[in-house]
């Protein structure tokens, strides 16, 4: 059955604004067509009106044999393809055929090679290399297109192996988000919350005469239990999809060749057709004295075996923010140590807020400070630290103890060590991720990347899901749809969450101008806190909308309970276009905080105050 | 191809004193409707996973003691609050698992022999 561009949509090769193409575009432009050719067993250029590409086309319909074809005359720069393909095969006309990744020539060569048995001896061809797709890197990104592909009936290998922390730390199958990410940290997030409702419920009129206290250990245990489900699930996920999994560590030593060695350094080589570099990224130290001996990230926080006890955290990322958040509210002494700013590349309004919040409730802050060394005054579990830290402003040293000292100061690629200069495959030097165009395409044609290891994308589990499953459904000629990174919602689990979705103010002020913007804001009190006596004119909603495009909302944030669960569909909104009148006309649920948003009257060029009263 | 040894058990009770005696040791436990006075489970799909499991049990890398439960007759599995249920989320048969670890396999997973192997066999 043939796969062409589907009907009723003129589709590209190339992105619109090419039509008379650049060298860059030109390089582009071979990429893809290369891709075309390699990973499809029959490839038809052709023209939908040309008799002699119909008369190929039943050719290859009688054999039973499945082809994709472009049709020329249906995408728009179809006269730059014909002529990148006279450069590539020398040939001016179509129907362009390629059987194999072999050029076959034009209809009449093709029906020659047809009687003559030529063509069916190309057809049967072995392919050269024993998988169709090796992944390299088994997180979000990795298992979702290995997973389709598998679907696609693609022969696919999953290489994954976590190099253990400083600290001797690792985990199983599924990559940062399942074992060392998103998952425990939003279950620690809610056994903290969950002390934070036993507070509150003696207001509501429980009465209990015990002690609430919190284990750590059985916090810890019950979380790794799930994550071992996880993990397991997913081993058999790949085995009843017939992807191979190999526990091992994936490097490249020469094109289309990874080495794969194990845990006992037992080396194993592959061959594949195409590559998918999903890799993620690893918590990055300071490179100060203690660091790595006695400082741990996240990569050892979610499966620690004892209770972290008094803690510092270096840095002022979500990551940071998360985990200071719910050590804090578990009754941990916090204290968070930062650099410069919060919450870098976020909204910066809503940013200081929540740890406004933090600090409120406990959590302390050293701003404008960085560590110089760590020493240990006492060994255990935990034991004592001390550090010693700088401010970036003066000659000012300062001194704490702590039990434990958490590292979240970014993370960095894991891309430095799997071979890619053998291969030629570009990296950013200086931060490692790996720029690609707009179908996840490194410099090297059949060699792909998904995830966090991408330049200039969003470093999100569902990005990378999305991403590769689209990837594996365009490699395996199921689709031509590509990736939309556009106006991606998230939400920080910080106490007090925080969801958003589309442009921070200061980003909408830098494109759009500040004249051109009109805030809507307000603060409000959610009516579980009222009872509960939690602090009023602290929960913020926040819009920004364009005013030169019907008052688009261009960004979104709110910052209060369920702040995720708010801003899903609020981002699905925005996707369709919403604007300030049709979130006017759209009626709130009441009593909830997302109706506030519904009724936002208070502009911020009106000057006007936003607290709260009443209802 | 290694060693196993094979324990037979009827209900939970008798389920627990199997796994106390055998502390220490990889336990493999394969839960299934129980089988009337003439062999027959009530669960086909036990009936059907179980020559599947056999064949896999032959092939485990390492030793290990592998637990045949009978839950009980189907009114009492179909009971929402039965033992199996409550204290070890056991909630359908057949069920095989690798005790003390989240590795499980249930209802038609049971009869897929590659699924089976990478049950049985260790990481």
């Amino acid at each position: 059955m043939p796969t062409s561009s589907p009907p009723g949509r003129r589709a590209r090769v190339l992105s619109p604004g090419t039509s008379r193409p650049s060298s860059e575009a030109r390089e582009e432009l071979r990429r893809r067509l290369l891709e075309l050719i390699e990973g499809n067993r029959v490839m038809i250029f052709s023209k939908s009106y040309c008799p002699h590409s119909a008369r190929v086309k039943e050719l290859f319909s009688s054999l039973g044999v499945d082809y994709n074809i472009l049709e020329l005359d249906q995408v728009d720069d179809g006269a730059n393809v014909q002529e990148m393909l006279s450069e590539i095969t020398n040939q001016k006309t179509v129907p362009n055929i390629f059987v194999n990744k072999v050029h076959m020539g034009g209809c009449d060569r093709t029906f020659q090679a047809h009687q003559s048995g030529l063509l069916q001896k190309i057809l049967q061809e072995e392919s050269a290399y024993e998988y169709d797709l090796i992944v390299i890197g088994g997180g979000s990104g990795g298992l979702s297109c290995a997973k389709e592909a598998a679907i696609l009936g693609r022969k696919v290998m999953v290489l994954d192996f976590v190099v253990p922390s400083p600290r001797g730390t690792s985990w199983g199958l599924g990559g940062t988000c399942v074992n060392v990410g998103c998952i425990p940290k939003k279950l620690m997030h809610q056994a903290a919350l969950l002390g934070q409702a036993l507070r509150d419920s003696r207001k509501f009129g429980w009465e209990y005469s015990q002690q609430v206290k919190h284990n750590w250990e059985t916090m810890t245990e019950a979380i790794q239990n799930h994550i071992g489900s996880l993990n397991w699930g997913y081993r058999l996920s790949l085995r009843e999809r017939g992807v191979t999994y190999v526990n091992s560590y994936g490097e490249f030593v020469e094109h289309h060749t990874v080495k794969a060695t194990n845990r006992k350094g037992q080396e194993t080589y592959y061959t594949s057709a195409n590559f998918v570099i999903a890799t993620g990224e690893r918590p990055r130290y300071l490179g100060i004295p203690g660091d790595k001996e006695f400082c741990i990230t996240s990569d050892d926080l979610f499966s620690l075996p004892y209770c972290p006890g008094k803690t510092l955290v270096v840095g002022a990322s979500y990551v940071a923010l998360e985990c200071a958040g719910f050590l804090a509210g578990l009754g941990l002494d916090v204290t968070v140590m930062v650099r410069s700013i919060l919450l870098r590349g976020f909204d910066q309004e809503v940013a200081e807020k929540v740890g406004s919040y933090m600090q409120q409730h406990g959590v302390k802050f050293l701003r404008k400070f960085v560590p110089v060394m760590v020493q240990q005054l006492e060994k255990g579990s935990p034991g004592k630290l001390k550090v010693t830290a700088k401010s970036t402003e003066g000659p000012e040293t300062i001194e704490g103890v702590y039990n434990t000292v958490l590292l979240a100061i970014g993370r960095d690629s894991c891309t430095r060590n799997i071979g890619l200069e053998k291969i030629g495959v570009r990296i950013n030097e200086k931060n490692g991720k790996i720029p690609v165009n707009d179908v996840e395409q490194t410099n090297v044609p059949y060699v792909y990347a998904v995830g966090d290891v991408l330049e200039g994308k969003p470093e999100l589990t569902p990005v990378a899901i999305q991403a590769g499953k689209l990837l594996a459904r365009r490699l395996h000629g199921a689709s031509s749809e590509k990736c939309d990174y556009f106006s991606i919602p998230t939400t920080v689990f910080t106490p007090l969450e925080y969801g958003c979705c589309g442009l921070s103010e200061e980003k909408a002020t830098e494109l759009y101008m500040k004249e051109n913007l009109e805030v809507y804001h307000t603060l409000f009190w959610p009516l579980e806190w009222t009872v509960a006596g939690r602090d009023n004119n602290t929960c913020y909603a926040k819009i920004i909308c364009n005013k030169l495009d019907q008052d688009r909302v261009i960004g979104f944030h709110v910052l209060g309970p369920n702040a995720g669960e708010i801003t899903q569909g609020f981002a699905a909104a925005m996707k369709c276009g919403l604007t300030k009148q049709l979130l006017d006309e759209t009626i709130g649920i009441h009593p909830t905080c997302g109706e506030v948003f519904t009724t936002l009257e208070i502009t911020k060029s009106s000057g006007l105050a936003v607290t709260q009263q009443g209802c | 191809m290694a060693a196993y040894q094979e324990v037979c058990v009827c209900g939970f009770e008798e389920f627990n004193q199997a796994v106390e005696q055998h502390e220490g040791k990889r336990i493999f436990a394969l839960f299934v409707g129980s089988k009337d006075a003439e062999g027959n489970s009530w669960c086909p799909l036990c009936t059907q996973a179980e020559p599947v499991i056999r064949e896999g049990l032959k092939r485990a890398s390492q030793e290990c003691v592998f637990i045949y439960c009978q839950v009980g007759d189907k009114p009492y599995w179909r009971d929402p609050n039965n033992d199996f249920r409550k204290k070890l989320n056991v909630t359908s048969v057949p069920t095989l698992l690798k005790y003390g670890t989240p590795k499980k396999l249930v209802d038609a997973e049971c009869r897929q022999a590659n699924l089976v192997e990478m049950l049985f066999c260790e990481d």
